[in-house]
């Protein structure tokens, strides 16, 4: 073959493999294994599987430290400013919103709009929360959810649920009115921080806004 | 010859029919479950009997001595969860189903003594496929048995002596949604079952269950081709909308009405003159109709169906193409009604889209349909086509939040059942009196997780009540009175000959009034708010009782029991914002509540 020949020959077999590649891209999404490779080739998330397994869902530790255990562990994406709006899309999009309702004011699933947590708070345990399951009929999502949409749903949670306020308990009353505010409805307005948008909570079930 | 022996063989036969009446013939003798429905020293199903009166003939307690009832008894669940059940009574033992974990306890329906308690293990996973708290509405007796659901899909039968499990029959699958809430009803031999699940896309159905082996008997489902609805040569529907092949199916978009909802979650009534059982159905799926174009049948549909293999014989879709999440599970009496001069056989359902119906229940024609509370999403109902007539402006786009709307998702009544007086020619209607604003969004299906694509905010309706507790004059078509309740009126009601009619509130009052004008008689603060059924009887020591659960929690007062947050709106599907206030006024609870006259004045006459 002459030189221009060869040339040809391997520009389109580059095109060809560039092709291939494409669609096999296109075609596969993203480039994850398909689950029963991923399962067969074990996890593959962003935090290593023995860091995340020690990871404890209670504060009470035999001999009162946490030796070995990784209590606070962080959202590897805290410093991805846009996790908490993808995590909002997440969050209706596979129907987080129909349990755990808009801005996570609970429903058929608890609220996770307040700052009270059965499995404790750290942004890990939620993750596992959301992964594993939990007995009273949260399903597992690690079935479904690429892990880097779960530390997205993480975010957004961390964003929509009230910080800790200073009190160790809360009041509830009519007179006076507690706790006499409440968020604006999620029709009205979508953010992934709610708590910055109350209102006066009118008495009675009263229509917001007269 | 024949002379002497007649008198023997009489005697003879006279003494056969005797032993027949007094010996109980093991299982071979079937109990007359009609005759025990008339029997009001009982209540062996909870809406009292196949024509869903829930009517006493008892007058002890009536309203000249009312005001002296005390409370008897009372025991503990031990589950606070809302309790929507209605206790029944066979014999000496009253029965009652709590919320999950669905024990049923027997107890002695004098004393309050616990007799047994039979404790499934129901799938505690269930509890997160549950829309509207993890409420049961009761158990139904038949033939020495107790029958029920549990949340997780089960249809169980207990031994009414000993609380023996005698079969239990997994009816369906709660990874897909589904669950099962509602109060079976027992038809000739048969356990009639009705599915939940409307939020999660399920597939609605009836199921009849045999009594004594548990088997499946037949399916009807709601949705779907015909085949799959029963629907054949004897399906007859009065009006042309309903009439045509596999609507089921092509009043979907393709392949929608697998996951189509129509739920039966609500009540089922029986006309034994015509062997019909007469059943609603739930909301179609998802609760966003942009992306269900089409009728969407047969949500939102009245049936009548044959009691022995379950083939329709008419039905009646209500609201066509559902945009607001108007199930039409609630209940069908069956009455005689006046119609132009003509005695009718009637089914008279309150609707939850705020229609009064009364239909006629061998044809299905729709002879009136009254608004009996403020409703501005349908400007009529058209009894000739048996269609309402819909208010473009208020239809949910996506996107839109669209504000005002009469009455708010759970209707202008939701599940909790009205009583008939025949006495005073009254029904009575336990309900509540809200709008809303919503705004509907896509959803996609996710097997097990809700469907609904919605965001909904309700508050009080016009005059700022949450709920009233009213009188309707069927024939008048109209309401005769009304008491107005801080709170939507959650529980069931149940009226007497002695002229009273109960009801609870969910700010813990259990509360008799005099069922010819209203006014109270009596008042008592439960525990816990009030969600239940009253049901009344005789115990054997002569005196009449009233039994009411006490317990918030339902799909209105759930926050007041669970981890929901008050200062969100749009929790609980939207019923959060109105009743932001309920936390204040009660927490959850688990008690059977039983009044009586005090000692001594048991036997005043009215």
């Amino acid at each position: 073959m002459d030189n221009f020949h060869r040339i040809v020959a391997i520009i389109a077999a580059a095109i060809v493999i560039v092709v291939a590649v494409a669609l096999a891209l296109i075609v596969m999404p993203g480039s994850s294994p398909k689950p029963h490779q991923r399962l067969a080739n074990g996890y593959s998330g962003i935090i290593p599987a023995g860091a995340l397994l020690r990871v404890p869902v209670t504060g009470v530790y035999p001999g009162g430290v946490p030796a070995g255990l990784n209590p606070n562990m962080q959202n590897p994406l805290a410093n991805d400013p846009d996790a908490a709006q993808r995590g909002m899309k997440d969050f209706d999009a596979f129907n987080c919103s129909g349990c755990h309702a808009a801005n996570g004011g609970g429903g058929m699933g608890p609220s996770l709009s307040n700052d009270r947590w059965i499995y404790r708070s750290s942004p890990a345990n939620i993750y596992l929360s959301i992964v594993q399951g939990r007995a009273a009929g949260m399903p597992a999502w690690g079935a479904m959810l690429p892990d880097r949409t779960v530390w997205e749903l993480v975010a957004y949670i961390q964003s929509i649920s009230q910080k800790p306020g200073r009190n160790f308990g809360d009041t509830t009353s009519l007179s006076p009115p507690s706790p006499g505010y409440e968020q604006v409805p999620a029709g009205q307005i979508q953010t992934t921080t709610p708590w910055k948008y109350t209102e006066p909570m009118p008495a009675n079930g009263a229509k917001p806004g007269g | 010859m024949k002379n002497r022996r007649a008198p023997l063989i009489h005697a003879f036969l006279l003494m056969l029919i005797a032993l027949t009446a007094i010996l109980p013939v093991g299982g071979a003798h079937a109990d007359d479950l009609q005759a025990m429905m008339q029997d009001d020293k009982q209540w062996v199903m909870p809406a009292k009997n196949y024509a869903n009166t829930r009517f006493s003939n008892l007058k002890q307690i009536n309203a000249a001595n009312a005001g002296q009832l005390r409370l008897a008894w009372s025991f503990s669940l031990g589950s606070d969860h809302g309790q929507e059940a209605a206790p029944i009574v066979v014999g000496d033992t009253l029965y009652v189903v709590g919320a999950y974990p669905n024990e049923l306890f027997a107890l002695d329906a004098v004393t309050g003594d616990l007799k047994w308690k039979y404790s499934p293990r129901v799938d505690p996973s269930s509890q997160g496929e549950a829309c509207c708290d993890v409420v049961n509405r009761g158990e139904v007796y038949d033939n020495g048995k107790i029958f029920y659901n549990t949340l997780d899909d089960h249809t169980v039968a207990v031994d009414a002596r000993t609380g023996k499990e005698v079969w239990a029959t997994k009816l369906g699958d709660i990874s897909r949604g589904m669950t099962l809430t509602m109060a079976p009803i027992a038809v000739k031999g048969k356990i009639l079952v009705g599915n939940s699940g409307g939020e999660m896309g399920i597939r609605g159905w009836v199921t009849a269950v045999d009594e004594n082996t548990g088997k499946i008997a037949w399916r009807a489902y709601n949705v779907g081709p015909d085949k799959d609805v029963l629907i054949g040569p004897r399906f007859h529907p009065y009006y042309k909308s309903a009439q045509g092949k596999d609507l089921g199916v092509t009043t979907w978009p393709p392949g929608r009405w697998q996951i189509g909802g129509a739920p039966v979650w609500g009540w089922l009534s029986y006309d034994p003159q015509t062997n019909l059982v007469f059943y609603g159905t739930g909301n179609p799926g998802p609760w966003n109709n942009n992306q269900r174009e089409g009728d969407n049948k047969w949500s939102t549909t009245i049936f009548a169906r044959d009691a022995d293999t379950g083939e329709a014989v008419w039905a009646d879709q209500l609201n066509p193409h559902d945009l607001y999440d108007y199930d039409e599970i609630n209940e069908n009496v069956l009455i005689d009604l006046p119609i132009n001069g003509q005695m009718k056989h009637v089914l008279v359902h309150p609707g939850r889209d705020g229609f009064m119906f009364v239909i006629d229940r061998e044809t299905g024609q729709i002879y009136s349909a009254d608004k009996y509370d403020t409703q501005n999403s349908m400007s009529s109902f058209d009894i000739k086509t048996g269609r309402p007539v819909m208010v473009p402006a208020l239809t949910p786009l996506p996107g839109k939040n669209v504000t005002g709307i009469c009455p708010a998702s759970p209707g202008a009544k939701d599940w909790q059942p009205v009583a008939w007086s025949p006495v005073t020619h009254l029904l009575y209607i336990p309900h509540q009196h809200l709008c809303m604003d919503y705004k509907a969004s896509e959803v996609g299906y996710i097997a097990g997780t809700p469907y609904v694509g919605a965001t909904v905010n309700m508050y009080a309706g016009p005059g700022g009540y949450r709920g009233e507790f009213a009188a309707w004059d069927l024939t008048k078509r109209k309401k005769v009175w009304a008491i107005h309740e801080n709170f939507p009126v959650w529980t069931g009601t149940m009226a007497t000959a002695g002229n009273i009619a109960v009801y609870g509130t969910l700010d813990r009052w259990f509360k008799v009034v005099d069922a010819r004008n209203g006014k109270l008689l009596y008042k008592f603060h439960g525990p816990s708010g009030f969600i239940g059924q009253p049901i009344t009887y005789q115990g054997k020591d002569g005196n009449q009782y009233i039994a009411l659960l006490s317990g918030v929690g339902g799909w209105v007062g759930a926050l007041a029991n669970a981890e929901i947050d008050p200062r969100v709106r749009n929790g609980a599907l939207g019923y959060t914002g109105a009743v932001n206030d309920l936390p204040a006024y009660t927490s959850g609870g688990s008690s059977l509540l039983v009044f009586a006259l005090p000692p001594g004045k048991a036997n005043a006459q009215q």
